[in-house]
Parts: structure tokens; sequence; C-alpha cells
């Protein structure tokens, strides 16, 4: 006979305070989520200390701030809810399989089966609840016969486990119908259930009923537990220990062609993958190697797998034999199924490239192989930014914040968060600038970006027409240039809002020319600064200032 | 450049703010450094529009007469045509006053095509319209230039050109732009060359978006506005450089060594382009003119035929000479056809039965007051006719009318169906940036978060200011030396005054005999069957052109339905003329401070006046109304004038040293115990005691009134000062003058609006006085306007012994309406559908036809033979409107939730009688106090009880007490007491805030200094229930404060009241400050919220 169904509902009244609070910034209280309705800001949430100071969800924030000008805000983050509460249930895995997510701040446990492992349905919950206030959460619980009067009780603790003493709010039928129950006179669900049944249906129909009944059990609800996450691991125990690194590598290779196969049957692609060997007498070695795009290519896997060896300080020691092999992937990302011979040139191409970048990035180190990519900037040395090559690589492909934050523990979601709150600023200045393409030059016109650019520019000597006019003559690197043709000026003035003053103008204007020499090399030249302008003068010759002279650059 | 000569150029391509988030600079700003920078002249092209050339047009007309010359400077007035088509942009000049014309009527076609803010012009409108328009083309150069480095003209431009050049020969231009841009010489070459491929000349030109090379942050910042992005972000978005701005003339000839012709071509423009603003004549309608009559003749006429009915024994000698004087002066200014026009207007509306009284410096007209303009007589107050209209000044006289606000649509579409859309137009108004919204605007632009920039912004309290003052950052926590701070504070200092957008008058009608959009622009407005011009009052009055204020005042749609009321009632018929003056009564009623409801002193400060002035006469309410007003309060009048009035202080009158009049004073202030009260007598002081011309001291006035000429006061103080000292004044005496003068600003009323709007508030006291359920029912149906709810309204109608009766299907109709009560025919008020929040017009009535068939029997009957839906009946059942059929609130409710809701009326009221078997619901009895909150929440009023009713105990027990106690408290006890909070008020300086409580004995004032609020911001802020604890203190005329040392927020006790529980949400307030916008439509929830789920206690008028 199956145990008597037992609930519990754990409830999180602060969840998205908490997750705040979490944050490795957290804002200082009181603080509050708000979230756009309309053209007002409103609350969606406050941390305790709010609440206690009547800065209830849905107060508009203009309100809010006159009661409490030092009021923080946060922008509040479903999403980012959703995850946490995610996370909050896997923390919970141990103490049964069937959980389910109740949104936006509940999780509900089916315990019946489990309950008796952790000596009493109290214990279990003391058990979870400890564990989840060390964590940083407010946590109110509730346990029922039913799902729906565990999570009722874990609401409204007033009601003391009692179904009758519940408010009609319990019942969730909805703002129109509890306004229209209470108006009547009706506060808890026994005035409610007192009612006769064809007077509710008719007024609040048969929602109402059925409600009722769920609460106390006569009707059944159907739970939609958490779907758990199958973890890819592969695993090979060895009857007889391996002893040679090219065993090893055998036993890898297989159990890499089975994650592949399990892969591809999931439309997926691992972008992680680690191995850990596990030595007869203890010891344990692991790999990690991390592809910049989801692959499922047993052969390239194999390959990182190799370059990764090779890169060893020690090199790969079996002692007296491995005789266990895990192979787990830690992060996937959607790959569809491709047909090879279709596609062959365009792609393998390509694909031959993120090969390198992922073999040269796993010998030299992620950080040592980066690649350009074009930042939206009038001034040259901000047109371009340097990122490593492989995440350059991910750039492009749409990796959800679900697909993340599944791999990272509890702790990382909050912290990741908040960290991209705070940098408001920057976060914008990003996301202006991603995935921008290069400038593209007119047709018939000479390239107006020299294909060197010297970092720093180099300050040169020049003579040339006051005040803006083209240089005659310069000195570069100890050797004299005469000027055959130049075209400019093509004028960049400082970019205002980085001057760390404050102030709306100041620094240095800048004149580039495009510059040909009698030999036929052609230079970026500039003169840093305009001769009105007050805050110029590199040198001083008399009285007269004088803006310096750089070369940025050469063309081919 | 070839020799010694000093190049020459005029800047035709400029841009200015009003070309809104492209234009950094203000027009002014622009002619003053073409100006400086020695330039020949500057056109301004401005997007579709020519919005911003009458500043630019004045700018001028001021540098002129500072340097006392004639200055050998152009400016044009002109538009950059931007089309939809994607033909290329074209600046447009006109060569003549029909050029301007066509121009005008071009942009109105395509703004008219379109919604407010845009318009739509495609090659064809101009191909149709461009007979003496000089024309620019900008080929390739769209509105926002990604980078210099895409230039080659597409095709199509050319064939556009190669149309206009066919169409318009001889007056279409190819500009060219040098904005080192790397290669701008070999685009210029490429330039010239598709020139001479048209065969058209070059002109060369900077294309500038601002004055200075200064303001390019500005523009940076106004771009990633209109982007919607930041400057972060924005990247190529911006400029590269700041090189668009207005150029010295050798610079441009510099640049521009390759085609000097360039710079020549800008001088021939200038020289073609002969049409200047000045020659806008125009000419007032003359309609209302019957044939065979001059305009003249025909004012001449009506007027005297005016003054013989008045007079039908012959016509007063004063008024002979008055008419003779006026109609002399108006034949002269020729503005006969203005006075006719706006008679013409005032006549409709009293045909058509619409109240209507002149306001402001009308009221000095006799000629107004016999044609009805207005009803003030200026015989019996003897107003300053020259303050209406002068030679000197030769400026329109400004006429503004106000009409019942109900009806003044009718009187609007009037005017446009006589005079045609294209002859009647409104004012704009030029929306600048406030404060608050350049903070807003510039933070985001900036990439500041938006939690910061609402911290700045959340700290701004006037919307006025002309820079963001250093208190209001750090206010907000901020550190100055923050850079990301100091350059928000940079922005918005020059963001400041910057036109944002334009937008309609609220009533300012521009009436023309020709067609009005050959003058100026017209454009559709936001509300439907409006339209408006491009120009804003000041430049309408720099024009000389004229213009009727059409306004919309709520006291006389109160007003005319208390007449109707009179009428229906049998209790007499009335006119704003013969109503009962000088009823003593009436003024009784106002020393008591007994004014809720009455026109404009009703409010707080108005009504604790009233008890120490005593008014006793006509004249008295005028001086009521201008007393309470900023300009007397900071010029420190009012005190003086009370003590002297109160005969606390001797009423001198200095006098001047002989040979002046030594009673020159006594005659200007003797109305006012010696005190300037009015505008007009600080003008006359001005006048009379420092020699100023009646010009001179009009400019006085203005420069008082607006904010743009603060740099003027000075030397009116000198003028006035030393004037008054020569004169034998003492300087002491001269000083005070001149601050009392200073402090009027812009909040001083003429004594001829103070009397206009003391008319009203006579006319409102005595219906208050006389037949206060009369004014009840009136003001309750002419909601929303004032300054009380409909609780305080119908509580003192209560107060006033008069009986209301609550809302209910069986009797009331939409509007609250008056129903015979006792034996006496005694009238009593019974509360209509309208004050149920929520209902809708229709459903009451088709209740009242419903009901006219035959007395509603049951629910049922009522749901099916008023055919209404479930919401209605909810409504109905909510508002506890079933009285009279025997349901009580809660069973009515039960009934109504029975039809569910989301069906059809019809099958709802089918069901709804096949229904009827259930038993009787047993449902918990609703307590008293639930009833009476439960009226509140439906009604926003209770004629049970107020909620504090069934608190007093609780209250009493902690020694708590009543308004009614707190009022028979002897001066300077502390005490305690707790009200429902009415209103917060933080006025003029801040010091102090005013909180008024109110519980079921009445109100109390709070006052609370600013230091102790801000200790208990927030308890002061949300509380709905408050409990005030400290000094009571009592004037000698009764008036009495509560002087708050300590608050408490109670508002936990009024939700206990609640069968629902504590409120969900906070109320939506009104908003002194922050939301004004909000007072429009007071009755209207915020969007997600129904205010009946939320509210317990009406919402209170506050400030943030």
């Amino acid at each position: 006979m199956p145990p008597t169904p037992l609930y519990l509902a754990l409830l999180f009244p602060f969840l998205p305070s908490d997750r705040c609070s979490r944050s490795a910034a957290p804002p200082k209280p009181p603080f509050a989520l708000v979230e756009r309705s309309g053209t007002s800001q409103r609350l969606a949430a406050g941390c305790p200390k709010a609440q206690a100071l009547g800065l209830v969800p849905g107060l508009p924030l203009a309100d809010a701030r006159a009661r409490e000008p030092r009021l923080a805000v946060v922008p509040h983050d479903p999403a980012a809810d959703g995850a946490m509460l995610r996370a909050l249930a896997r923390l919970c895995d141990d103490a049964t399989p069937t959980i389910a997510i109740e949104r936006p701040d509940a999780l509900l446990l089916e315990i019946g089966g489990s309950v008796h492992l952790f000596g009493g349905a109290h214990a279990l919950a003391h058990r979870l609840r400890t564990r989840l206030e060390a964590h940083g959460m407010h946590v109110q619980e509730g346990q029922g016969q039913t799902a729906d009067a565990a999570l009722a009780f874990a609401r409204y603790p007033a009601a003391d486990g009692v179904i009758a003493r519940l408010p009609v709010a319990a019942l969730r039928l909805g703002e129109d119908a509890e306004r229209g129950l209470r108006r009547a006179g009706l506060a808890t669900v026994h005035d409610v259930a007192s009612q006769p049944r064809a007077a509710i249906a008719a007024r609040f129909g048969m929602g109402a009923i059925l409600a009722l009944d769920r609460l106390d059990g006569s009707a059944p609800r159907p739970l939609s537990p958490r779907r758990a996450r199958t973890p890819l691991r592969f695993e090979e125990r060895l009857a007889e220990p391996i002893l040679t690194a090219d065993g090893a590598r055998t036993i890898m290779a297989q159990l890499i062609d089975r994650a592949c196969t399990r892969l591809a049957r999931r439309g997926q692609g691992g972008c992680r993958f680690e191995v850990s060997l596990f030595r007869t007498d203890g010891e344990t070695h692991g790999l990690v190697v991390e592809s910049g795009r989801a692959t499922r290519d047993p052969a390239a896997i194999a390959r990182l797998f190799a370059e990764r060896i090779e890169t060893l300080a020690d090199p790969l020691d079996p002692g007296f034999g491995y005789d266990r092999i895990v192979l787990s992937i830690g992060r996937t990302d959607a790959l569809a199924v491709r047909q090879p011979e279709l596609e062959a040139d365009g792609e393998t191409e390509t694909d031959g490239l993120s090969d390198v970048i992922d073999r040269l990035s796993i010998r030299f180190g992620p950080a040592r192989l980066l690649r350009l990519l074009a930042a939206d900037s009038h001034v040259p040395e901000r047109a371009e930014r340097r990122v490593e090559a492989r995440s350059a690589e991910q750039i492009g492909g749409a990796r959800s914040a679900e697909q993340i934050g599944g791999a990272r523990s509890a702790e990382q979601i909050g912290g990741a968060r908040s960290a991209e709150q705070i940098g408001g600023a920057r976060s914008a200045e990003r996301s202006g600038t991603a995935a921008l393409p290069w400038p593209q030059a007119c047709h018939g016109d000479p390239p107006a970006r020299p294909i060197l650019l010297f970092d720093p520019p180099e300050p040169i000597e020049v003579l040339a027409e006051v005040p803006d006019g083209p240089p005659f003559r310069f000195r570069w690197r100890r050797t004299q240039h005469r000027v055959a043709r130049a075209e400019g000026p093509e004028r960049i003035a400082p970019e205002w809002w980085r001057l760390k003053s404050g102030a709306l103008h100041g620094g240095r204007t800048r004149d580039y020319w495009r510059v040909e020499d009698m030999e036929g090399r052609r230079f970026w030249l500039f003169r840093h600064g305009l001769y009105d302008e007050p805050q110029n003068g590199e040198t001083q010759v008399g009285s007269v200032r004088m803006p310096g002279w750089f070369l940025h650059g050469l063309f081919a | 450049m070839s020799g010694a000569q000093v190049p020459r150029f005029a800047e035709l391509v400029a841009t200015s703010a009003f070309s809104f988030l492209e234009g950094a600079s203000h027009p002014s700003d622009m002619v003053a450094t073409a100006l400086a920078r020695g330039l020949d002249g500057l056109g301004l092209a401005d997007h579709n529009s020519v919005a911003g050339v009458v500043r630019a047009h004045v700018a001028l007309r001021q540098a002129r007469d500072q340097v006392g010359e004639d200055i050998p400077f152009r400016f044009l007035p002109g538009a950059r045509l931007v089309f939809a088509d994607g033909t290329p942009s074209i600046v447009a000049y006109a060569e003549t006053r029909t050029g301007w014309g066509r121009l005008t009527r071009l942009l109105t076609t395509g703004n008219r095509r379109t919604d407010k803010g845009k318009c739509h012009l495609a090659l064809e409108d101009l191909l149709a319209m461009h007979e003496e328009l000089l024309l620019i083309a900008l080929p390739s150069e769209t509105l926002f230039p990604e980078s210099p480095a895409s230039e080659a003209p597409p095709s199509e431009n050319t064939t556009a050109l190669a149309m206009l050049r066919d169409a318009a020969p001889g007056r279409l231009w190819l500009a060219a732009t040098m904005h080192r841009g790397g290669a701008d010489r070999r685009r210029l070459a490429i330039r010239a060359a598709l020139a001479g491929q048209l065969g058209l000349p070059l002109l060369a030109t900077n294309d500038c978006l601002y004055a200075t090379p200064e303001d390019r942050p500005l523009q940076d910042v106004l771009r990633c506005i209109r982007l919607k992005t930041s400057v972060l972000a924005a990247g190529r978005r911006l400029a590269a450089n700041a090189e668009r701005h207005i150029r010295p003339a050798a610079e441009m000839a510099r640049l521009f060594r390759d085609q000097p012709l360039a710079l020549c071509a800008s001088l021939d423009i200038l020289e073609r382009a002969a049409f200047r603003l000045d020659e806008l004549r125009y000419e007032y309608p003359d309609e209302p003119v019957p044939d065979g009559w001059t305009a003249q003749g025909w004012l001449d006429h009506i007027s005297w035929e005016a003054a013989r009915q008045r007079y039908p024994d012959g016509v007063p000698e004063r008024l002979k000479g008055k008419l003779d004087e006026e109609l002399g002066l108006i034949g002269r200014m020729r503005y006969a056809n203005y006075f006719l026009t706006v008679h013409d207007i005032v006549a409709f509306a009293q045909a058509r039965g619409i109240l209507c009284q002149g306001r402001g410096s009308a009221a000095n007209s006799a000629v107004c007051f016999l044609l009805g303009i207005t009803s003030v007589d200026p015989m019996r107050h003897d107003l300053l006719f020259s303050r209406f209209i002068s030679e000197e000044r030769a400026e329109p006289p400004d006429i503004d009318v106000d009409f019942e606000h109900e009806r003044r649509e009718e009187v609007m579409q009037y005017i446009y169906a006589r005079y045609g859309r294209e002859r009647a137009g409104i004012a704009a108004t030029h929306i600048h940036y406030r404060p608050r919204s350049a903070v807003r605007e510039a933070g985001k632009a900036l990439g500041l978060s938006d939690d910061m920039t609402a911290r700045i912004a959340g700290t701004v309290w006037g919307s006025h200011s002309r820079v963001l003052e250093d208190d209001r950052v750090t206010d907000a926590g901020m550190a100055l030396e923050n850079p990301e701070v100091a350059r928000l504070k940079g922005v918005v200092d020059r963001l400041l005054g910057l036109p944002r957008h334009l937008s309609q008058h609220v009533g300012g009608y521009i009436l023309t005999k020709g067609r009005l959009d050959e003058i100026v622009p017209i454009h559709n407005a936001a509300m439907p069957d409006r339209t408006f011009i491009e120009w804003d009052k000041d430049d309408i009055e720099a024009l000389g052109l004229m213009k009727v204020d059409i306004l919309a005042l709520g006291m006389l749609s109160c007003i005319a339905k208390a007449f109707a009321l009179l009428r229906d009632n049998g209790l007499g018929d009335y006119g704003l003329d013969s109503i009962p003056w000088e009823d003593s009564g009436v003024y009784d009623m106002l020393c008591r401070g007994d004014s809720i409801g009455v026109f404009q002193v009703e409010s707080r400060a108005q009504i604790n006046m009233l008890p120490r002035l005593r008014p006793r006469e006509f004249y008295d309410l005028a001086i009521q109304v201008a007393i309470v007003r900023p300009g007397p309060i900071e010029g420190e009048m009012v005190h003086p004038y009370l003590r002297r009035r109160q005969g606390k202080e001797r009423v001198d009158f200095p006098s001047p040293s002989p040979p002046h009049d030594p009673d020159e004073l006594k005659t200007l202030l003797g109305k006012t115990c010696g005190v300037p009260l009015f505008q007009e007598q600080a003008m006359k002081l001005a006048i009379v005691a420092a020699a100023f011309t009646p010009g001179e001291a009009n400019h006085l006035r203005r420069s008082m009134a607006t904010f743009r000429h603060v740099g003027g006061m000075h030397n009116f103080e000198t003028k006035l000062v030393e004037g008054m000292v020569a004169r034998g004044y003492t300087r002491d005496f001269a000083t005070r003058c001149y601050r009392q003068i200073e402090g009027f600003g812009s909040y001083g009323f003429p004594e001829s609006h103070a009397i206009a709007f003391a008319r009203l508030v006579y006319v409102s006291s005595w219906l208050k006085c006389r037949h206060p359920a009369v004014f009840a029912c009136a003001i309750l149906n002419s909601q929303p306007m004032g300054f009380y709810a409909p609780a305080q309204l119908v509580r003192d109608a209560q107060d006033h012994g008069v009986a209301v009766h609550p809302a209910d299907v069986s009797t009331s109709r939409w509007d609250n309406s008056l129903e015979p009560h006792g034996a006496n025919a005694g009238l009593a008020l019974r509360i209509g559908f309208r004050q149920i929040s929520g209902f809708r017009r229709d459903w009451a009535e088709a209740i009242v036809v419903a009901r006219a068939a035959g007395a509603f029997s049951s629910f049922e009957d009522v749901a099916r033979r008023a055919g209404l839906p479930p919401r209605a009946l909810r409504l109905l059942a909510d508002a506890d409107a079933f009285g009279s059929l025997a349901l009580p609130r809660r069973i009515a409710h039960w009934e109504a939730r029975r039809t569910p809701p989301g069906e059809l009326p019809l099958f709802a009221a089918a069901q709804a009688a096949e229904l009827a078997a259930e038993p009787p619901a047993q449902l918990p009895p609703m307590q008293a106090a639930q009833e009476a909150v439960a009226d509140y929440q439906a009604l926003r009023l209770s004629l049970k009880a107020h909620p504090l009713h069934f608190l007093r105990q609780t209250l009493r027990h902690d020694g708590i007490l009543s308004a009614a106690d707190v009022s028979a408290t002897p001066n300077g006890r502390r005490v305690r007491m707790a009200g429902v909070v009415l209103v917060r008020q933080r006025p003029g300086k801040g010091n102090a805030v005013f909180i008024t409580l109110e519980d079921e004995t009445g109100i109390t004032n709070i006052l609370l200094w600013a230091r102790d609020f801000e200790r208990q911001r927030r308890q002061v802020m949300a509380a709905r229930l408050m409990v005030a604890e400290g000094v009571v203190q009592k004037s000698p005329e009764g008036i009495v404060h509560l002087m708050a040392r300590r608050v408490e927020d109670r508002s936990f006790l009024l939700d206990s009241l609640s069968e629902e529980g504590a409120c969900a949400a906070e109320l939506a307030r009104w908003d002194e400050v922050t939301r004004a916008q909000m007072n429009r439509h007071p009755g209207r929830p915020l969007p997600g919220q129904h205010p009946r789920d939320v509210r317990i206690i009406p919402q209170s008028r506050d400030f943030h």
C-alpha cells in the first residue's frame, strides 16, 4: 500500500530581495525591486525592512521615495527569481524526487514516501528550512494532506493548519472573485464552504468549488514536478585496471563516442568536457577541456583532450592502473543535426578555424589568444576591442541565461545577476557595441583607416601649415619624410563624456591626415590639439602654444 | 582667396532647437553668434517648421535696439523641408510675402496630413507650391549622417534635383559643406562637378546645428534622447567633431578656397530673399460687420445703442466721455474688427445660454462692458483703460473670456465653423525642458542608471528653475565632485529652457481675414477637431497679431447649473447681473470663513484670511481675491494692509516735496489703505511717483511678469527709486515700493481681473448662502472643479441644513438632483449615479427610461428592464442603491454576482429571471462601520457616518481629541488630534507643510515645520489616518491651527474597519507639485488599479 501523501510547501516571501541580498554587492536596506508599469515605476517587491516601513509591492516608486528618500532600488527580474527558485529546488533534491516549482515564490514537495528517512515530517521540514536559511532565504513552511492545503498553510500561518480558518484568498480564485466573497461577508474558507454549493457555483463558477475540494483533498490536484536534469555522465568501470596512458585514451575515446551519440540524440553539443581518472590507489586525475562552440564531433573532442594531456606539467601517470574513468559534460548547447555531406565546403572551413582556436586556446591558455571586434567609436583606438578568441566565437550563439545558470550553483546566480545590475552604465555600453560590423568604405574611396595602428602613437616632428593645413615634412624614427600628397583633416573631437573632471569640454581634438611621402609610403598622422583649444599645448615655443604631432598608423 | 578683400558670407542653413532633439541652440543665440562672427546674415531653417523664426527676428530687433542703429545684417526666416519620399532635404526662403504664404501653406499641407508633431511632405507638394521661393538642395544629406564617408549621390536624387531645377529655374542652389570629415576637398570637387552637370550654382554652408562649438555636448545629448540611447552606446551615430557651428566668413573662405563662388552665392540668396517677417500685415476678420457699415462705424453704433439701452434716461456724462475716449482710441489703432469679433463670439455664447465673462484687462473697458464681453462696470470701479490699450505701446489688446468649462467646446467649434480652419487656429505653447524632465532625459542620455536620475529628479520641487541647483543634487545624496553628477548638472543646466515640443495653448485663438495658413503653418492638435499654429503668444505679440483667449472656468458651469435649478424649481430667474447684490447675509457668511465651494476663496489660506479681512462690500472681495497671492505675500503687503484695515495702524500716504501734489499717493492707493495690492497700482505708482511714461510702466509690468527679462529689472530699480527720491520721497519708502513691485512677479492680479473674479466670488457665495441645496447640487454636477472633493461638499451642505438622500435606483438620475423635502417646500439633494465611481452615463439613462414605465419591483426587474450589464449592477449594489427595494448592500451584491460576468446583457437579464428560484442567502449582516467604509469605496462619500465615528471610542481611549474638541481648546494647550488626511501642501519656499485632517466633527489645520517634517517624512507621506500632536494656536479672529511636532500613521485603524482587510496598495494621489497633470482627471483611476479596491477614504491632494 502506498504511503499516504503528505505535502510540504516552502514559501519564500522575500525571494527577490533575498536574492539581491546574496549578491556580491548587496543593496543597502531598505531597498526595493521596481518594475515599469506604463509610464511609471512601481515596487515589485521589497526587502523585509522596506516592507516593515510600509513600502509594499504595487506602490509607485515616486510615492515610496517621497516617504523614504534613501530607498535603494534594483530592477525587478522575474527570470532571475525563477532561476533562483530552481536552484533552491535543487538544494532540496535529497528530500524527495517529487518537487514542484510553484511560481513565483514557492516549492512544493511530496514527502509522503521519504518522510520516514528523515525522522518525521517536522524533522525533514526543519532540516530543509535550516539549509535554506543558511543560504540567506526567508522561509515559511506549511504541511498538509493536499498540495493546496500545504501551500495555503505556508502562505497563511495564522490559520494554524486548520483549513476552515484559511482566508478566502487561500482559494486563489483571482482578485475579482475574492473581492466578491469578501463583499458578501464571507471571510474564511469555512464561510464559503457553509454556503450552498449551487449558490457559490452560480456566482464564482465551478472553479470555486474545485478549489474548495482541492483544499481538503476531495478533488485531485495534479502536480507537475520539476523534471530532474539527467546528467550527461558516462562511466567505465574496469575489472582489470588499465596501466598505460594509451589504454586510458582508448577508454576515453569510447566514452566520448558514447557521449556524442547521446548528444546527437538530444540535439545538443557539449562545451565543457571533464574526464576523471580514478586510480586503484585512490588518486584521481581530472582533465577539463572547453570548446568555443558546442560540439559533438568525437575526433575534435579527442583531439582537445590530447592537447590537454600534452600540456600537462606531469604526464598522465597511471601508476597501479585506472579502474574507473568518468566523462561528464558540464555545459551543453543546442546543436542541430546536420548532414555533413551536403554542407561540405562553407562549413568545414569555419569549423576548421574554430578547431584551431580551440586547440590554440587550450595550448596557450584562453587569455592569450585574442581576436579584434569592431566597436562603435570615432576614436580610432576605441573603434576596436580585443576579446578572447574563443568567447568571440560564442558571441553570435544564443545562449539563454537558463542554460548558463543551470550549471552554476545557486550562489553564483545571485552574484552574477546583481554584478550586472550594479554596473548599469557599463552594461549599456557593452550591449551597444556588441556584434557591430566593421565600417565599410565606399566604393572607390581609399581606405580611411590604416592597417597598422601604433599603440601608443609615436611622437613626430612636423612642419605644417598653421592652423590646420597639411603637413609638409615630418621626422619619424630619425628619418625625414617629405610629404608628397596629403588629405585631411579628419577632425575627431575628444569624447567629452569620458572626461574625469565631469566637465563638458576639455581634452584635445585630433586632426588626422593621410599622407604619402616622396617614396610612396603612406602614413596616418595627427595633430593633437587645435591652436585655439584652451587645453592644448604639448610643447611651448616662445609664447605660441604648439600642439604636438603623432604618427598613428601605417597604410599598406 | 585672391587679393586683400575681406571675405563676406551669410550662413543660410542653420537648424535651431526648434528642430526638436536635433538643433541645440536657441534661435536668438544663433542670431547673436552670427552677429558676433560678423556674418552678413543668417537663415534659420528648422525641420518642416518655422516655429523659431520669430524668436530670431525678435533677437535681431533687440540687438538693433541696443546698438541703436541699423546693423547691415539680415535674418532670413525659412524652413528646411524634410521629405518623406526620399527627396533630398530642401531649405526654402521666401522672395516675397507671397512666397512666405506658399511656404507656410506647404507646411500646413504636410502637417494636416498626419498626426500632431509630424509633417508628411513629398516632392510633388513642393513642385505644386514653389512660386517665389528660393530653394537650397542638400543632396545626400540624410537627416542623420552616419559617417562622412558615404556621399556619392544616388541617381534618383539627381533626378529630383533636375525636376526641381526645371520647375524653379534660377531659384535652386546646391549646398556644399566642409565638416572636416577627412575627404572634404575631394567631396567638394565631386559636388562642384555635380553642380556643373546640373547647371546649378554651388552654395557654401556649414549646415549648422548649434551656435558655437561649445554646444556640441548638448547636441550629442539631444541626439541620444531622440535615438533613445546613451552617449556611451551611440558611437558613430553622434558627430565626430564639433564643426557644425556658425563659422566666421574668413574661415569659410579658407575652407572653400577651391570654390570661392560658393560663398558669393550666399550673398546672392540673402539679397534675393527679400521677405521680412515685419511684412506680415494682418487683418482681423470682418464677418461681424453688416453690409454698408464700416467696422468702426458699426462698433460705434452698437456701443452707443447698448449705452442707451442701459441708461434709458440718458447716458451719464462720464460714460459718454469714456466711450468717446475709448472708441476714438480704438479707431486710431484700427482695433474695431477685433472688438467686433470678440463681441460676435460672446454673442454666440449668450444666444446659446452659455455663461461667459471677460477677465483680465478687458474689464477695464467700457466698450467691453457695454458689448457684454465683461460684466465688470468700469464706471463703477474707475479702472485704468491704458492697462488695456495704449497708443504708446502699440500692442494689441488681449481679451480673455471665460466660458462654462463643460460647454467651451461648443464655442470653439463655432469659431472653427465660422472662420474655417484655414483662418482660425489656436496659438501654440512652446513646451520647454523643466528641471525634472531635463534630469530624467539627460540622465538617460548620459547612461546613468534610472535610479540615480530618479533620485535627483525626485528632489526637484519647482518646475521653473533655470539651473539645477546644487542643493537638489546634494539632497539626493550625490556628490557634486562625482564626474557623472557634474556632467549631468552641466548638461541639465544647458538643457533647461530649450524647447522640447509644441503644444496647444489653453484657448488662445488667432483669427484672420485672409488665410491664416499663409501667415504661419497650422498643425493638427492631439485632441480631435483642434488645430493650432506654430507660434506661441510671445511670437504672436511680437508680430502684432491679435488673439482672443477662449478659456474654460468650472465655476461658470456651476453657476449656470445653479441658475437652471433655481428656474426649474420656481426659485427665480437669475443671471450674472440680476442676482441681489450687496446682500449682507452673504458677507456675514464669508466673514465666518464659511466658504467651502465658493469660487477662489475656498482654499485654506483664503478661508483663514476671510475672518481677518472681514469683507463687507463688493470691493473687499476684489481685495480678498488679490491679496492671497504669492505676489502680495512675498512683497509683505498682507500684514500692513490688514493692520491698517483693522485700524491698528495709521493709514498714511508719504508726500512728495513741493511742487508736486502732496496727495498724489492718496488718490492712487486710497482704496487699498496705502498698500499697493494690484498690478495697476504698481504701474501707476511708477507713473505718478517716479515719472515713468505709461509705456515704461507697462514694460516694467512685463519685466516683472516674465523670467526672461530678469536682466532688465535692475535698470528699473534705479529708475524707480531715483525717480521717487528726486520727487521728494524718502529713499527708504522708495526702496520698499520697489520691493513690493518686485514681489508681484507674475503673481499679482490686475485690479480689473480681481474685480471680474470677485463677481464670481459674490455670485457663488450668494448661491451658497441663500440656496445651499441648489448650490451643492450644481457644484457636484460640475465636478471635477474647485478645491474640495464631493465628500466635503456634501458634508458642508448637510452642515448647512440640506437634507441629502442616498443614490437609489428608484429615484436617482445621472446628475445629482433636487427633490421636495419636508412640509415647507424645502429641497433635498438626491445623490445621482454620477457619484458612483466607474458608473456610466448611458446606464443611468437606461435606468431612468425604464423607470418611466413603472416603478421597479425587484433586483431582477431592474436588471432586465434597464438592460444593465453585470458590472453596472455590481456598482449599484456596492453603492447601496437598492434601498428602496429593501435590498441591503450585501444581499444586492450577492444578487448582482449571480449574473456571471462576460455575458451579453440581454442573456444575462433573461437568465436572471430564470434563476430566480434560489433560497434566500444566509449572509452575515454588515456592520455600520463596514457600511460607511463601503459607501466611501463606492461613492467616495457616506451619508451614514464618517469612518472616524467608529474609531472614536478607541481614539478617546488614547486621549485623542476630535476636530471640534481642538477648536474648543484654549490657545497654547498641547493636544493630540486624529483625522483622515485631506490635503498635504508645501507652499512657497517649503519651510512648512500644511496638512488638513478631517473627522466626523469637522476639520483641523495642521502646520508642521520642515525640519519636523523631514524627521517624520514617511509618516506624513504615507498616513491616511494621521494622529498629530502639538500646540493649539488660536488667532484673535478665532482661526485655529495645530502646530504639530509629532505625527503618527494610524492608517491601520482605517483598514480594520473594512471587511476587505488591509489595503493591498497605497492610494494613488493628486499631487501639488509633481503631478499637476493628474489634477485634470482626478476621478480617473490609475491603470491596473480600481480605485475602490484600494481606497477607503477619498484621495488626499498632496505634494511630494
